[in-house]
C-alpha cells in the first residue's frame, strides 16, 4: 500500500479506536452513582453509608416540619413515596422551602437514621402556573404526587 | 526521513516511532524546561502551608483541589514551548508541508510532553500530599487521576499552543483559551480525589478521565494540526 | 441553468458589499421590531402576568433570563456556523459574521448566568452552585472571551479569523451538554419548561408574554448582529471602492 495512504489508514484506526474507547468508557461512568445522591427509599433499604458526605431529595412531607422555639433548629421528613427520612437542620432555610415541595439535602447520616444536614436547597420545578389555576387543579403539593426530584 | 524509509511500506507508521524519539531526546536535553514547571508547582505547594496556616484540618480538606489546581497550572506553563522551537527555526513549517499526517506529529510532541511534565507530577504528588496533609485514603486515587488527567492537559494544551504559536507575546491568552476545556478534567479529578478520601469507590470518575483522554488522543492532534497550518501559513 | 444561477446568488450572498448594501434598509426596521416586541413583552410579564402558585413574583426575571440563555447558545451556532463556513468557502463576510458574533454573545451569556445567580438566591437558596447546568454556562462564557481574545492577539485578519474559526468549532461541543446537562446529571437547575415535541408546562398567560420576549430577543440579536457585522465589514474593506462610497454618503 502507498506509504501515504497507509499513515491515514492508521490515522483512522485510532480515530475509531479512541472514539469508541471514549464511548465505552463514559457508558461504564454514567452507571455508577457519581453524585452520592440518595433516595429515601435507599436510606430505608440501609443502603446508604453512615457518617460520610451524601445527597438526598424528596418530598417535604406535610405536617413533619417542626421548628424549635428558641433556636433555628428545625426538624422535618422527606419521602419518595415509599419511605421517609427525618432531617435535621439548624441554619435558615431558603424562601421555597415548604411542606409538599422538593428540597435536596446535604449532609451526614447519623447512626440513629437522621440525616444531619449542612445545606437545605429547595427545589423547584419546572412548572409555572398562577395561583388561581393551581389551586383549581389542587396541585399546592407540587411532588405529593410522586414527580421526578 | 520517514517517507524514503519505507519504501515498500511495511513498516507501520514509520514517521511515528522516529519522531517520538526525538522529542523525547529533545526534551531530556532542556532539562531546564522540565525542571521549571515542576518547581513551580513544588514550591508553590510548599507556601501553601505557610499562606493558610498549618491547622492539619485545613490543610486536608485543601489538599487535594490545591495538588489538581497547582498542576493545571503547571502544565499550562510548560504548554507555551511545545511548538515554539521547531516554529521558529521552521520546522514547523516542514511537518505541516510533508505528506505525513501532522496528526501523529502532534500525538507524538504531546506523549512526549506528557512524559516530561505530566507524568513527573503524578510522580511527585504522593510527597506533596503528605506535606498538605491529604488523608491517607487519597493518595492512590491522587496519582492516577493525576496520570489520566494531566495527559488529557497535554493532549489539549496543545490545541492552544498551536493557536498561539505565531504570537509573539501570547501571554495569558493560551491559558484562557485552552481553561474552559481544562475544566471538567479539574471537575473529575477533584471529585474523583474527594471521592476516594470519602470513602466511595472512585472508579467512575476514573473512567470519565478516561474517557475524556480518549476522546481528546483522538480530536485534539487534528485540531493541533489545522491550528498549526493556520499558524505556520504566509 | 437553475444550478448555475443558485450558485451565483450563494456567491453574490459571500459579497461584502452586497449585504452592506442589502442589509442598510434592514436595521431601521429590525431596531422597530425589537423595541416594540421588548417593551411589549417586558410590560406584560413584568406588569400583567399573573404570579406564579409557588414563586410569587420573583419568577418574573424569568422574562429576561430565558431569552438571554437561548440567545447565547443559538449565538454560539451562528459564531460556529459562521467560522466553518468562512474555512470551508473560504467567505469573507461569513468571518466577519463570526467574530461580531461573539461579544454579543459573551454579553448574552453574562446576562443570563447574572440573573440566573439573582433568581436563585431567594428560591433556591443560593446565588451559585457548581451543578452541571450553570458549570458548563460559565464554560461557555470563557469559550467566547476566549474566542474574543485569539481575536484581536493576531496582525493579520485572515489568520486571525481562521484561528477564531478553529476555536469556535472545538467549543460547539459544550452546547449540547448545556442543553442536556439537567437531564444527563441530577442538577439543581430544573429540566426544560419550553418543550417541543409536548405541551410545555407553563400556563397560557405567562407563555406568551414569553415568547413575545423570546421573539423580541431574536430581532435585537439580529439588530446588533447585523450592525456589527457592517462596522466589522467597513473595517476590513476600508481599502475599496465602495467603503468610499459609502462612507461619503452617510456624511
Amino acid at each position: 500500500m502507498h506509504p501515504a495512504r497507509k499513515q491515514r489508514l492508521i490515522l483512522v484506526i485510532f480515530l475509531v479506536v479512541f472514539s469508541s474507547a471514549a464511548v465505552g468508557f463514559i457508558t461504564y461512568a454514567m452507571r455508577n452513582n457519581m453524585d452520592y445522591f440518595y433516595a429515601p427509599s435507599a436510606f430505608a433499604a440501609g443502603e446508604v453509608p453512615f457518617d460520610k458526605r451524601i445527597r438526598a431529595g424528596g418530598c417535604v412531607l406535610p405536617g413533619s416540619v417542626k421548628r424549635a422555639p428558641d433556636s433555628l433548629d428545625v426538624r422535618f421528613a422527606i419521602t419518595d413515596g415509599k419511605a421517609e427520612l427525618q432531617v435535621v437542620f439548624d441554619k435558615i432555610l431558603p424562601d421555597l422551602f415548604a411542606e409538599g415541595e422538593a428540597a435536596v439535602v446535604t449532609g451526614r447520616l447519623l447512626q440513629d437514621g437522621t440525616l444531619r444536614a449542612d445545606q437545605v436547597l429547595a427545589k423547584h420545578d419546572e412548572n409555572y402556573t398562577p395561583p388561581e389555576v393551581a389551586e383549581s387543579m389542587h396541585d399546592k403539593a407540587s411532588c405529593a404526587g410522586g414527580a421526578k426530584i | 526521513m520517514s517517507m524514503l524509509d519505507a519504501p515498500t511500506g511495511r513498516r507501520v507508521a514509520p514517521g511515528f516511532g522516529v519522531l517520538f524519539k526525538t522529542e523525547l531526546l529533545l526534551a531530556l536535553r532542556h532539562r531546564a524546561d522540565i525542571a521549571n514547571p515542576l518547581l513551580f508547582f513544588v514550591t508553590v505547594l510548599a507556601l501553601l502551608p505557610l499562606g493558610v496556616g498549618p491547622e492539619p484540618a485545613l490543610l486536608a480538606k485543601m489538599a487535594s483541589g490545591m495538588i489538581w489546581v497547582m498542576a493545571l497550572l503547571a502544565t499550562l506553563l510548560s504548554q507555551e514551548s511545545l511548538f515554539r522551537g521547531d516554529f521558529e527555526n521552521g520546522s514547523l513549517e516542514q511537518m505541516a508541508l510533508s505528506p505525513q499526517p501532522l496528526y501523529f506529529a502532534v500525538l507524538a510532541k504531546s506523549m512526549v510532553h506528557w512524559m516530561v511534565t505530566g507524568l513527573p507530577l503524578a510522580l511527585l504528588s504522593p510527597l506533596l500530599g503528605l506535606m498538605l496533609n491529604l488523608p491517607a485514603a487519597g493518595y492512590l486515587c491522587l496519582f492516577f487521576s493525576l496520570l489520566l488527567g494531566s495527559a488529557s492537559l497535554s493532549l489539549v494544551g496543545a490545541v492552544g499552543a498551536a493557536l498561539t504559536v505565531a504570537l509573539s507575546r501570547p501571554g495569558l491568552l493560551l491559558a484562557l483559551i485552552v481553561m474552559p476545556l481544562y475544566v471538567p478534567v479539574l471537575i473529575f479529578g477533584t471529585g474523583a480525589v474527594q471521592a476516594a478520601i470519602d470513602g466511595y469507590g472512585y472508579s467512575a470518575q476514573l473512567a470519565v478521565l478516561a474517557a475524556y483522554l480518549a476522546a481528546a488522543a483522538a480530536l485534539a492532534p487534528l485540531a493541533a494540526a489545522g491550528a498549526i497550518r493556520i499558524s505556520t501559513e504566509t | 441553468m437553475e444550478v448555475f444561477l443558485a450558485w451565483q446568488w450563494f456567491h453574490r450572498l459571500g459579497s461584502p458589499r452586497w449585504f452592506y448594501q442589502k442589509t442598510g434598509a434592514w436595521l431601521p426596521w429590525l431596531a422597530l421590531a425589537s423595541a416594540v416586541l421588548l417593551a411589549t413583552g417586558a410590560v406584560w410579564g413584568l406588569g400583567f402576568a399573573p404570579e406564579d402558585a409557588k414563586q410569587g413574583n420573583s419568577y418574573r426575571i424569568i422574562y429576561i433570563h430565558v431569552p438571554a440563555a437561548f440567545l447565547a447558545l443559538a449565538g454560539y451556532y451562528i459564531m460556529a456556523v459562521g467560522g466553518a463556513i468562512g474555512l470551508i468557502w473560504k467567505m469573507k463576510l461569513s468571518f466577519a459574521v463570526m467574530r461580531a458574533a461573539a461579544p454579543i454573545g459573551a454579553v448574552l451569556t453574562f446576562i443570563a448566568l447574572f440573573t440566573g445567580a439573582l433568581w436563585g438566591k431567594p428560591t433556591w437558596g443560593t446565588y451559585w452552585v457548581w451543578d452541571a447546568r450553570i458549570t458548563s454556562m460559565l464554560i461557555l462564557l470563557f469559550l467566547y472571551i476566549g474566542v474574543i481574545a485569539l481575536g484581536r492577539a493576531f496582525a493579520r485578519e485572515q489568520v486571525a479569523d481562521k484561528a477564531c474559526a478553529l476555536l469556535a468549532l472545538v467549543g460547539t461541543v459544550n452546547i449540547p451538554i448545556i442543553y442536556k446537562s439537567v437531564d444527563w446529571w441530577f442538577t439543581l437547575h430544573q429540566p426544560a419548561t419550553i418543550r417541543l415535541t409536548k405541551a410545555s408546562s407553563i400556563d397560557p398567560s405567562m407563555f406568551y408574554p414569553l415568547l413575545t420576549m423570546i421573539a423580541g430577543f431574536y430581532c435585537f440579536y439580529a439588530w446588533t448582529l447585523i450592525a456589527h457585522t457592517r462596522v466589522l465589514l467597513l473595517q476590513r474593506e476600508w481599502r475599496t471602492q465602495w467603503v468610499r462610497e459609502a462612507l461619503v454618503e452617510e456624511k
